[in-house]
């Protein structure tokens, strides 16, 4: 259970590693893996899995556009990395 | 230092102007922070003009708000608009915040003045605020040690007598772990008590923000501030009144306290062990009535908290890739999130990022994650049952007082442990407060008060009760 394929996950979390840190988390996962691995030792049969510890169920609200001040909507455009204009400026998502 | 309330009264009693109460604390802060490092930043000119402000109000004879003058601190991963916001880590170090987060928000209209952000782990995944990429922070009851996380920044800001109270944030024991090791109050609301809105997302269903401060009451008078129902969090819960400070005269006359020996097995020192116990002693001598209780399932909290923790954090922090926001790697896009990811990040984060994608990814899933789900209700169910015939449980805080700066820093499972008490309370979403429970060779121990989900009011209750009953350790150096 604790085999993984650390270049594929670097792929699916896009996440980069150092080749030192390959190495160390090859070392420590599996450690990880197996300490977390003794709640296999509790009998689930008769539990649901909970996502969720409240009560609360789907809190609904209604759909609508909230409009916010120009000084707000700049300090919102002022944190995008590269921009043109007042557009979010991406690298390209199709070849 | 004057406790919170004490400021609070001198203001409206027109004994000290929010101006002068903000120089108090900036004047502690320029005496101590270049050496413990708890403030990344001070907030200095507008703190001076919301203190301003407050003393404007006071002149035109209008009512004051709740908080009003009070200096208080924010952890690094709380967004004030206009203000730098890093949550500790190197993709968002320069990222200024577009809006304010709920609970800045509430404190601004509480008249708080917000001194500055505190230090923290990077992306508050750590139990000792040395992985923050603005440095360490130290213990101000000793320098070589750790202050705990990932909320030491704000404890340290605390416990050094920089602001009377501040904010942290709580996944599996950041906000308990760092108030027991630097001798202060800090509490973790019951899930959904507070709004995460514009808390930068670590672990969802974990997260809740809380106080530190040197006195119950005034932990209970931050709470009370931020609590309740907000549209922006759909977690939040419509609480009236579950804390109010006013109304902590309490004692542990009729108080029922369970004690559950899974709190003292193996792995705790033996000295933090005997602290405890002398503890719980002078509760019963005080009235309480002690019962043992049995939670047979809390040594499986750790283990769970592993599983759900990395597995909603590597799902939280896909949005940090440097696009939208954030610092931009050159190249394609594949190339453009990985190395922008591959630089942001420390070490830890990376670790959970990638073992959360593991436990994640197909054919792993339902052996880890949907079997941990399974494990956390069933943890939930038999806490809240066990609290069913107690008013309150009480731990130890943690197993051992501070460590040395390095020494779990190779060692990942030894630095989880370091939660191994306080992550139960996550697990099943209820309320933990810790206090201090006195020194052990020159360095605090905390001591902690868990109750059932909602019952926030009697964590504040017992540690109050506690409060009378001992002298706390005094503000360090």
């Amino acid at each position: 259970m604790s085999d993984f394929n650390i270049e594929r996950l670097e792929e699916l979390a896009r996440l980069s590693l150092t080749e030192e840190e390959r190495e160390s988390f090859k070392k420590d996962l599996p450690a990880i893996l197996k300490y977390v691995s003794q709640l296999q030792e509790v009998d689930t049969s008769h539990i649901e899995a909970s996502a969720y510890v409240t009560d609360a169920q789907n809190v609904m609200r209604t759909d609508e556009i909230q409009s916010i001040s120009d000084e707000d909507r700049k300090e919102l455009v002022n944190a995008f990395p590269q921009k043109m204009g007042d557009a979010l400026k991406v690298p390209h998502v199709f070849e | 230092m004057k406790t919170a309330m004490e400021i609070r009264d001198a203001i409206r009693d027109g004994k000290m102007t929010a101006v002068e109460a903000l120089e108090n604390s900036l004047k502690v802060i320029k005496e101590k922070n270049d050496d413990l490092f708890a403030f990344v930043e001070v907030f200095e000119e507008d703190a001076r003009k919301a203190a301003q402000a407050i003393d404007g109000m006071k002149a035109e004879g209008k009512e004051l708000p709740r908080l009003a003058g009070i200096p208080v601190a924010i952890k690094d991963n709380m967004l004030y608009q206009g203000h730098t916001v890093t949550s500790g880590s190197n993709i968002l170090k320069e990222y200024v915040a577009g809006y304010n987060s709920t609970v800045v928000q509430r404190l601004i209209d509480a008249g708080a003045i917000i001194v500055g952000r505190t230090n923290m782990d990077d992306a508050a995944m750590g139990s000792s605020t040395e992985t923050s990429v603005h440095g360490i922070t130290k213990n101000p009851w000793n320098d070589d040690v750790v202050p705990g996380g990932s909320s030491g920044g704000s404890a340290v800001a605390v416990a050094s007598g920089m602001v009377p109270f501040a904010l942290g944030s709580d996944t599996g024991g950041s906000i308990r772990q760092p108030a027991a090791l630097c001798g202060i109050v800090g509490m973790k609301p019951s899930y959904g008590h507070v709004s995460r809105y514009g808390l930068i997302a670590f672990a969802s269903s974990l997260d809740q923000i809380g106080p530190l401060a040197t006195t119950v009451a005034d932990a209970a008078l931050l709470l009370e501030v931020i609590e309740g129902r907000d549209e922006m969090d759909a977690t939040t819960l419509d609480l009236k009144q579950t804390t109010t400070a006013e109304l902590l005269e309490t004692s542990f006359e009729g108080m029922k306290i369970g004690v559950a020996k899974q709190f003292f097995a193996e792995g705790l020192d033996e000295s933090v062990k005997e602290k405890t116990q002398e503890a719980i002693e002078l509760m019963k001598v005080n009235g309480a009535e002690i019962v043992e209780v049995d939670f047979t399932l809390m040594k499986y909290s750790l283990p769970t908290y592993y599983i759900l923790n990395p597995a909603e954090a590597s799902s939280n922090l896909a949005r940090l890739d440097g696009m939208r926001y954030g610092t931009r790697a050159e190249g394609a896009l594949m190339e453009s999130y990985k190395t922008a990811r591959g630089l942001g990040f420390g070490r830890e984060v990376k670790r959970r990022i990638i073992l959360g994608t593991h436990i994640l990814s197909a054919g792993y899933y339902d052996a880890y994650y949907k079997k941990a789900l399974a494990v956390r209700t069933a943890i939930k169910d038999e806490l809240n049952e066990v609290m069913k015939s107690v008013d309150v449980l009480v731990t130890p805080t943690t197993t051992t007082t501070a460590w040395k700066f390095g020494e779990k820093m190779d060692d990942p499972l030894a630095m989880y442990l370091a939660d191994i008490y306080t992550v139960s309370a996550n697990i099943a979403g209820t309320p933990g407060i810790s206090v201090p429970s006195g020194m052990i060779d020159g360095l605090p121990v905390g001591l902690q008060f868990l109750a059932g989900s909602g019952q926030d009011h009697k964590v504040f209750k017992a540690a109050a009760a506690y409060e009378k009953l001992v002298d706390w350790p005094q503000v360090a150096k």
